[in-house]
């Protein structure tokens, strides 16, 4: 413990001293477009915890009580992969900043590229939970 | 007279930390899927910076213009990193949610203190770190949908995300360290009985490492050209009018063909030096041939060639030389958006690559490329390779 804290205590103030220098640099945020940051700030926080994380609880709950054993790892994994890629793609899959004059951006299926994959997903969590459930049986 | 009540010894919740039964949840989940998504922050922070000083460069910088593709190749990882991140991020909030609910303390003391500071701390970078990824993931779909300026903001939160990050590495440097060296299993393997575990942490970790590595091919193929027929979620396939993608057209820069006809003509200015050149004027002169790269700020780039005047020798019309270290204000035709004069530094514009271009990948430039002639410059990035070119005036 000792000898971490030298370490720890420079680690600890240039961290301080960079969320400051970034405080310090919002100052060129104009005081009307406060409300907006501060929403981004907020809303990214609330809607994790308040609504991405106990969607993600109840589905975990309600697999533990309804899917069979040998499916549920297989539907982690499923769930992990799906989950985390879908969330990262909401921006092309919306194709919210497409621009009528400009058909270079934006320019791919993306709805139909997350379609196939989520099939190819759901085909192999249950091709898993059916080999699982199989070998538990012999 | 009603007495005050008594003020509990903690804040009631409605939901406490140990309701949550998953084992799979902790620091040996936590510490693992942490350090790499310290790794991505750390990338995307590094070349979020070196971005942010490329496009408007402080007086104490010079940035290089070699290697060609350096700005390439750094834009192209922040985008990269920011995305592994996402996938990266659920599961390190997962693996710590129930932390949120933990005792809130309200009777003053020095714990208390230290836990409302941890707390605060933890929410700041939470914060500062699903903020930084959202608006750039958003920024780089070109999506804008808030009133703040992007660059500005980004770029201060980014100092705010890394110190937080590094205040929450020095708290939890003991625990991070113990949970690395110790064993990822450190209770009884998963069983199949309902209620147990559905499948070990190692198994969730990569699980979380296979969805890290399809984010970043999902979407690397915006730099990467060979990887453009598997980055399914990447902005662009990298096709586009001569081969190249467009960021911003003529119509939506306000430029109208009527404003790039015969009687388009581009100054030179240096002092009291003047010079204008038509686009003949421009072909009559030597030609030069450079393969450089169009990289954008929004993450996908394309390699390209063009050909066209250099700028040294326009600037030698007006009897400038750009080695003697003056910048060059470059201002386009356009009438809207930002980034409608750019300063050109005086080691890009003395710089053999840097071209006043006419022509791409053969062809003369089509007018959402720049046509008449724009700017082409090794190692910058997209918004500072000015099109419509209509005047370069040498700084005194």
């Amino acid at each position: 413990m000792r000898a971490q804290s030298p370490l720890r205590l420079v680690l600890g103030v240039s961290g301080v001293a960079a969320g400051l220098y970034g405080v310090w640099s919002l100052r060129a945020v104009e005081w009307a477009d406060w409300p907006s940051l501060l929403a981004y700030l907020v809303g990214g926080v609330v809607l994790h915890d308040v609504v991405l994380a106990p969607v993600v609880v109840g589905i975990g709950v309600l697999a533990a009580r309804l899917a069979p054993a040998a499916w549920r790892a297989p539907m982690v994994v499923g769930l992990v992969v799906w989950g985390g890629l879908t969330v990262m793609a909401v921006p092309v899959l919306g194709r919210f900043g497409a621009l009528s004059d400009n058909p270079t951006l934006l320019d791919r299926s993306y709805v139909a590229s997350w379609a196939v994959g989520t099939v190819l997903v759901v085909l192999a969590v249950a091709a898993a939970g059916v080999l699982r459930a199989r070998r538990v049986a012999k | 007279m009603r007495s005050v009540p008594k003020l509990p010894s903690e804040l009631p919740l409605p939901v406490q930390a140990t309701d949550f039964r998953s084992r799979l949840r902790g620091p040996q989940v936590a510490a693992r899927v942490g350090i790499w998504l310290g790794v991505c922050f750390g990338t995307a922070f590094v070349t979020g910076v070196w971005s942010h000083y490329a496009q408007s460069t402080p007086e104490w910088l010079t940035m290089p213009t070699r290697p060609v593709n350096l700005y390439r190749v750094t834009q192209g990882l922040h985008v990269v990193a920011g995305s592994v991140a996402v996938p990266l991020l659920l599961v390190k909030l997962w693996s710590v949610y129930p932390r949120l609910f933990l005792p809130v303390p309200l009777r003053p003391s020095r714990a208390t203190v230290v836990q409302v500071i941890e707390r605060l701390s933890i929410g700041v970078l939470v914060a500062a770190g699903i903020f930084q990824l959202a608006t750039g993931l958003m920024n780089s779909s070109q999506w804008y949908p808030w009133a703040f300026s992007f660059r500005g903001t980004h770029f201060a939160v980014a100092w705010i995300a890394i110190g937080a990050l590094l205040v929450h590495i020095a708290v939890k440097l003991p625990v991070i360290r113990r949970s690395i060296a110790g064993p990822v299993e450190v209770d009884e393997p998963p069983s199949g009985r309902p209620g147990g575990a559905p499948l070990s942490r190692r198994a969730l970790l990569r699980s979380t490492w296979l969805a890290a590595g399809l984010a970043a091919l999902a979407t690397a193929g915006a730099s990467v050209p060979l990887l453009r027929d598997v980055s399914v979620f990447a902005v662009r396939t990298g096709s586009g009018p001569q081969g190249v993608p467009i960021n911003r057209t003529a119509a939506t820069a306000g430029v109208g063909a009527e404003m790039v006809g015969a009687a388009w003509r581009l100054e030179l200015v240096n002092g009291s030096r003047t010079m204008t050149l038509s686009r003949s004027d421009l072909e009559a002169m030597p030609q030069h041939e450079e393969s450089l790269p169009i990289a954008c700020v929004e993450g996908w780039s394309a390699g390209a060639t063009w050909t066209g005047v250099r700028v040294r020798d326009l600037l030698a019309l007006v009897g400038a030389d750009p080695s003697d270290g003056a910048d060059v204000t470059v201002t386009s035709l356009q009438q809207r958006y930002s980034f409608g004069v750019s300063t050109l530094p005086a080691n890009f514009a003395a710089d053999d690559k840097t071209l006043l271009a006419l022509g791409l990948n053969g062809e003369d430039l089509v007018l959402d490329h720049g046509y008449p002639a724009r700017i082409i410059a090794p190692n910058r990035p997209g918004v500072l390779q000015t099109k419509w070119v209509t005047r370069m005036a040498v700084s005194t």
